[in-house]
């Protein structure tokens, strides 16, 4: 089962609940993947032994300056404006470019060529616990990752438990990071920007059709209008975790959640039963 | 006429609340929301006269049913598999055009695609702030960043607004490198975990590409005292100014959160004047060229 930790809101505990998941879960069988690839932090909280490290590229063009006559049809057909072709010189810019080949295709001099553009590193990682970890890690500077997030995604798809630590927002890399999801867990918190997120996060998922679940983090009593976001979605509010700053505290300092907090386990263990409960 | 941009990496580590706060005790600025899929600043702030202007960040293929001849051969060459069966899927097509260019019977066009929305409002103070709603799953979020900083720019300069303070995105990836398009001033808010410190690092290495001027402040510093104390050699070590420390405290939630506004909490007060403040000095410094 693949199971997509999300939430639109930045700093709602993606992060902290994908590694709790993982944990509990903790067997060859499982594996996390960070394709929070902006900022790839699921790993600071395991002890582990490398593994293999990768470089994912995407395909940019090449242009051969002998072949080329400078015609400049290959920039008027480019809808990204990444080409410029002037007289003397031909400029490309890779941050602007989508990969789509067009001018490779139809370049009437067959002067391009596909070359590689680094996008970012995949590594893998043997946990302490059995399990493993996938981080993906955009190299800085790419505007563009989800390539790099579809690269993590499709470098494990045999295990039997998936746990998916995903970008925040609701925009491309989010929808890349839940596409082909078994469920998306949503993690929120009690205030006007949680609800406000979660609603465009549940549009996403909704638009995808990857059924979904709500689990709202640092609560204090009160759950302050996610409860209607979540009927008013038709999803489930599966779990509360109430406020801890010695949680926060304990995090802050990197350490792993379930091992610091043993009674987190119970919690895990109800959420995990829950979206079982969910998929039949 | 400068700007400023609120920027952290790393999601939740205050940057709406502290932006509102600026906001509020600079009172003669432009604000700006550029977080366009997850926007949370206007929520602060009680606006009127909303005006509402369509977006289209870029456009799709359509594909003509009666001309087609369902021939596959743009289905096969589409790389990012947005065609299926002479019919495109809006959410998968980025709008390179190819199936147009290579279409035999020439049944394919393209059309502007609604990528959002973006708004100008009055706040309660009188002065205007922009922001927009990027449709869930679009592409392009970078572009209309571009266009909320044009019409940012073109709204302070109508107001006679010499200040632009705004809210950036969480992460690294196009909306933030859009936001960070000619900025003067990029305070950077950092929590001192361990996740906070990484994503921190590799904000300031991606600002750094850019000329402009860069400051401080730490969230929740008390959080993590060790990490914080880190954080502040770090900042010395680059020559990056401290602009303030904020402890871990639920009371600004809290009044955020109820609606109440922030800056009545004193000690909260203190911090963001003194922030204020090191903003316009650090203005006042020259930009270093790398």
């Amino acid at each position: 089962m693949r199971i997509a930790v999300a939430g639109g809101k930045g700093g709602t505990g993606k992060t902290l609940f994908a590694v709790c998941l993982a944990e509990y879960l903790a067997s060859p069988q499982t594996v996390l993947m960070d394709v929070d690839v902006e900022e790839p932090d699921a790993v600071l909280f395991f002890l582990k032994t490398p593994g293999f490290k990768e470089i994912v590229y995407r395909p940019v063009p090449l242009v051969n300056e002998e072949k080329c006559s400078h015609c400049g049809y290959c920039a008027g057909i480019c809808q990204f404006n990444a080409l410029v072709i002037l007289p003397e010189e031909i400029m490309f810019f890779p941050e602007l470019c989508h990969s789509c080949r067009a001018c490779y295709y139809l370049c009437p001099c067959g002067a391009i060529t596909m070359g590689l553009h680094p996008l970012g590193e995949i590594e893998e990682a043997l946990l302490a616990n059995g399990a493993r970890i996938i981080s993906g890690c955009l190299r800085i500077g790419e505007p563009r990752s989800p390539g790099l997030i579809a690269a993590v995604k499709e470098r494990e798809k045999q295990a039997s438990w998936a746990i998916i630590d995903c970008p925040p927002g609701t925009a491309c890399p989010m929808m890349e990071a839940i596409r082909g999801c078994d469920y998306c867990l949503l993690i929120t918190e009690p205030t006007p920007f949680g609800a406000h997120d979660l609603k465009l996060s549940l549009e996403a998922a909704k638009l995808l059709g990857i059924p979904a679940g709500v689990v709202i983090n640092r609560w204090r009593g009160n759950d302050r209008g996610i409860d209607q976001v979540a009927n008013y979605a038709g999803v489930p509010i599966l779990s509360r975790l109430p406020l801890m700053p010695e949680l926060a505290a304990s995090y802050s300092r990197g350490e792993n959640p379930l091992l610091t907090f043993p009674d987190l386990r119970g919690l895990m263990g109800e959420i995990i039963s829950q979206i079982r409960g969910e998929m039949q | 006429m400068r700007e400023i941009l609120v920027l952290s990496g790393k999601g939740g580590a205050g940057k709406t609340s502290i932006c509102s706060a600026l906001i509020s005790l600079a009172g003669s600025c432009l604000a700006c929301d550029y977080d366009v899929d997850a926007s949370n600043l206007p929520l602060l702030f009680e606006l009127s006269q909303v005006q509402e202007h369509s977006y289209s960040g870029g456009q799709v293929a359509i594909i003509d049913s009666d001309s087609c001849i369902l021939c596959g051969l743009c289905e096969q060459m589409c790389v990012y598999r947005a065609i299926q069966e002479g019919l495109v899927s809006q959410l998968a097509c980025e709008g390179c055009a190819l199936c147009r260019y290579i279409c035999p019977v020439d049944a394919v066009r393209m059309e502007a695609r609604s990528s959002g929305r973006w708004f100008r409002g009055q706040r309660p103070d009188g002065k205007p702030m922009v922001y927009a709603e990027l449709r869930p799953g679009e592409e392009n979020s970078g572009k209309l960043v571009a266009e909320l900083k044009d019409q940012a720019r073109q709204a302070a300069l109508q107001e006679n607004l010499s200040l632009v303070l705004s809210d950036g995105p969480a992460g690294l990836g196009c909306p933030v490198i859009s936001a960070l398009t000619a900025v003067d001033l990029v305070l950077m808010v950092a929590e001192p975990g361990v996740s906070g410190m990484e994503d921190l690092f590799r904000l300031y290495e991606l600002v750094q590409k850019r000329p402009t001027r860069v400051a401080l402040l730490i969230n929740k510093h008390d959080l993590h005292a060790l990490g914080s104390q880190r954080l502040q050699n770090w900042s010395r070590e680059k020559e990056i100014p401290l602009l303030g420390k904020i402890p871990f405290s639920l009371e600004v939630a809290d009044a955020i959160g109820s609606g109440q506004n922030p800056l009545e909490i004193d000690w909260f007060r203190t911090i963001m004047e003194d922030v204020l403040e090191g903003m316009q000095k650090a203005l006042q410094s020259p930009i270093a060229i790398k």
